[in-house]
């Protein structure tokens, strides 16, 4: 399971990816040093920033101590916890900023190693009716023989990556190209929800229809089309079953002909 | 199948090339991983549950309160009327809702129409229990700008916002203090049916059974024709309210969109009420001046007469003032003159006097007094400060501002507060659990208002009341042959307004007026105050058998 299961090592990881010292983490409470890029995203105070520099200093980066024992939320610091607005513009964070990658398989080696061209999509699929669910899926399409994964994080999991090419490596062309692969990816979410029953969209049809049958004999004396139409409209945008999908992040990953 | 709208993802494979093309920035693989794990923690997996409990850890909800939300969000599909007994939460059940479909991704629009006075106190409310953004209207805010607003409706009506409003579709829609839209004539009535709203509550806390056209009228601006059209309800049922009561089909129909919470029925019971009547005598000399006022049979109306004697069972000070406002205007200002001399000699009210006996046996716990008369309220003030004891006033007049500062004053600094009018609604004192009727009110319902002030959500010990009242005076009267025969201090007054209505009395403040001024003696109005609560009692028993 990729869920996020331990906060605290969570934040350790978001903290230090972003070059942070952490200056303090014991029993679910962590201080960090910001650096002036965190402190600005993080901190909301651009007018200390603009203050500083135009005064030609350099600045003093915050400190945030993060609670996330909730035993020992009343001592100094910020309470952290899922729904709490700093985990929430964390999580805003990272989904701004983490969209789009290129990533490269690390490989020990000292013979040329080809590394190959993937197309990775995490995708939320949203099916929305009276109630609404969501669904993630990772896909990724090998762009150079058009093989396709479902539980691509799952695999990339497992390997080291990273933004540089590994020494006597070298990446293979596409042969598939970035666009008519994503339509390949597209097809294949397409013919799974088209695969799905949907009694969830049936559901909110058949509400639908009674609420508009509803409405209709509320209207048969009090003539107001216009009045009727406006609810008509909400109706059907309340009710009509939908599905969206979005790529929430994704990219070009070039890995070993091994790692199938 | 065909009938289900399809919305792919047209963006992402041209940024994603766009940013290949300037090679980069691309994520580290650290952050890319961690966006995926977020998204596959906070994303809803199933249609049912409340994913708002997660995010909101630091509060404790009432089972009746998850129940409402989950109820609304998962049977009613978003549109309901919430019609809890006050002191009951249902702020908090609306917040949950309105979380749960933001969470969801289901809202992101919402206006939020509640009365002037509480504008604040929800932008307060929503921001910190819930972390949900909202803010308030100001002028220089467009109502395009923010997604979640709060405002009142005499605002929201009035061009230029009227328009803007008008032009926005809202994904969520909130009208507190719903209640004051049963009219359908009215403009604020036409206003909110205008509104384009996906989901709606309505949040009332008086019971909006009263009359069924009312209910009809709500209804329908949550789910026209759920309950008929206009023509063919009154056809059916009339106006004649107790048809609900009687025909199951239609109760039903109507809890299909509204939930109500009683106290009785949920677990706030836990919490009891302990009630105490104080019964206290008057000295001789008061004993003599409250005689004198009753028999003066020539002297004033006898509105006026129950005026001034209620007045002297609170204080000397309230009757007083309104004998010498009286004096100025009548003719028979010598025998007022009289009265109030003897007035002038009184020692302090045996009343007062009990009141600092007990609030210092209560010890350093906060007590709220509750009394009919200003004049009672300044002299309880300065009574209490000669002996020690920390007061704060309140009144229902005071602005908004001025009632946070008052209660903030009571909860850190005084030990009592002493309060003219229960009315003001929303103010929570449950950080007390002491309260004394110093004077009882005629009205029940304001009664409950007073108890509902600090027995409501968010009470964690058992909360005391203190019933003062004089022996030999109208005030027994009322306490033995009103309040303690229809048991008005432990039930729930939700019924009460029901029976009254049934029972055809409108006001019951002028109904037991009207019993004294029509009487030719005592014991006269004592026969007619017992006929009436023996009627209330009885139609007490009716409606509880047939619920």
């Amino acid at each position: 399971m990729m869920e996020i299961a331990n906060l605290s090592d969570f934040l350790e990881g978001y903290f230090s990816s972003h070059h942070c010292e952490l200056l303090a983490n014991h029993d679910g409470v962590m201080t960090v040093q910001l650096t002036e890029q965190m402190d600005r995203d993080l901190m909301n105070r651009p007018f200390y920033w603009h203050y500083v520099k135009s005064t030609g200093n350099s600045g003093q980066p915050m400190k945030l101590t993060l609670i996330t024992n909730p035993n020992r939320r009343d001592e100094q610091g910020e309470w952290i916890h899922f729904g709490s607005p700093r985990l929430q513009q964390i999580i805003n964070h990272l989904k701004q900023n983490e969209k789009y990658t290129k990533l490269f398989q690390r490989v020990h080696t000292n013979t040329n190693t080809p590394l190959y061209p993937w197309l990775v999509c995490n995708i939320k699929i949203s099916y929305q009716g009276k109630q609404k669910k969501d669904e993630l899926i990772s896909i990724g399409l090998h762009l150079v023989n058009g093989t396709m994964h479902t539980d691509m994080m799952q695999r990339l999991q497992e390997i080291g990556l990273h933004m540089t090419i590994s020494d006597y490596c070298y990446p293979i062309s596409p042969m598939i190209k970035l666009k008519s692969g994503y339509l390949r990816i597209e097809s294949v979410i397409n013919n799974y929800i088209e695969h799905q029953s949907h009694e969830w969209a049936e559901a909110s049809l058949e509400t639908l229809e009674e609420e508009i049958k509803t409405l209709q004999y509320f209207y048969t004396a009090d003539n107001n089309p216009e009045q009727m139409e406006k609810e008509l409209n909400e109706i059907r945008q309340r009710y009509n079953p939908k599905i969206t999908s979005e790529v929430m992040n994704g990219g070009i990953f070039y890995l070993t002909e091994g790692f199938i | 199948m065909k009938s289900i709208q399809l919305q792919p993802d047209t963006a992402f494979i041209n940024n994603l090339e766009a940013t290949i093309e300037n090679d980069g920035p691309f994520s580290a693989w650290e952050l890319f991983r961690m966006t995926y794990q977020v998204e596959l923690t906070t994303m809803s997996p199933s249609f049912n549950g409340l994913r708002s409990l997660e995010h909101l850890p630091h509060i404790t909800f009432l089972d009746h309160q998850v129940k409402c939300a989950e109820l609304v969000v998962e049977t009613m599909n978003g549109r309901a009327i919430l019609a809890d007994e006050v002191g009951l939460g249902k702020t908090i059940e609306a917040g949950l809702v309105l979380k749960e479909y933001m969470i969801r991704g289901m809202v992101k629009k919402a206006l939020l129409l509640v009365p002037a006075s509480l504008v604040n106190q929800w932008v307060t409310e929503l921001n910190e229990k819930f972390y949900i953004p909202a803010v308030a209207h100001r002028k220089n805010y467009s109502w395009e700008q923010c997604d979640i607003i709060v405002s009142s409706i005499d605002t929201a009506k009035r061009s230029p916002h009227r328009e803007a409003i008008l032009d926005i579709d809202y994904d969520f829609l909130l009208i507190d203090e719903a209640h004051k839209l049963k009219n359908h004539k009215t403009k604020n009535y036409a206003f909110v049916r205008s509104l384009n709203k996906k989901y709606c509550l309505l949040l009332t806390a008086t019971p909006v059974q009263n009359k069924l056209i009312e209910i009809f009228n709500l209804v329908s601006i949550l789910k026209p024709g759920h309950l008929g059209n206009y023509e063919s309800f009154l056809e059916q049922y009339g106006k004649d309210r107790t048809q609900v009561k009687r025909d199951v089909y239609l109760k039903q129909l109507i809890q299909k969109v509204m939930i109500r919470n009683t106290r009785e029925s949920t677990s706030l019971n836990n919490t009891s009420r302990k009630i105490e009547t104080v019964w206290i005598d008057f000295t001789p000399e008061e004993m003599a001046v409250y005689d004198q006022i009753s028999e003066s049979v020539a002297s004033f109306s006898t509105f006026s007469k129950i005026t001034f004697l209620r007045e002297l069972c609170s204080s000397r000070e309230a009757c007083y003032l309104s004998l010498k406002k009286t004096a100025t205007e009548a003719e028979q200002a010598t025998a007022i003159e009289d009265v109030l001399t003897e007035i002038e000699q009184l020692p302090h009210h045996v009343k007062a006097q009990k009141a600092v006996e007990l609030i210092k046996n209560i010890g350093d716990e906060k007590v709220i007094i509750f009394t009919e008369y200003r004049a009672s309220q300044h002299y309880l003030q300065w009574y209490l400060q000669q002996h020690g004891i920390t007061s704060v006033p309140f009144r229902g007049g005071f602005k908004r501002g001025k009632k946070d500062w008052m209660r903030q004053l009571f909860k850190d600094r005084a030990q009592v507060l002493i309060a003219t009018e229960a009315g003001g609604e929303g103010i929570n004192l449950q950080f007390c659990n002491h309260l004394i009727n110093y004077d009882l009110p005629w009205n029940p319902m304001r009664i409950e208002q007073r108890i509902g002030r600090i027995h409501r959500y968010g009470q964690n010990k058992d909360v005391h009341i203190y019933n003062f009242a004089i022996r030999q005076t109208i005030e027994e009267h009322i306490m033995n042959l009103l309040y303690e025969k229809i048991n008005l201090f432990e039930q729930v007054i939700g019924q009460l307004d029901d029976i009254l209505t049934d029972l055809n009395i409108n006001d019951m403040e002028s109904e037991i007026q009207g019993i004294y001024a029509e009487s030719t003696s005592v014991g006269e109005a004592k026969i007619k105050l017992n006929n009436l609560s023996e009627m209330i009692k009885q139609t007490q028993g009716v409606s509880r058998s047939v619920e």
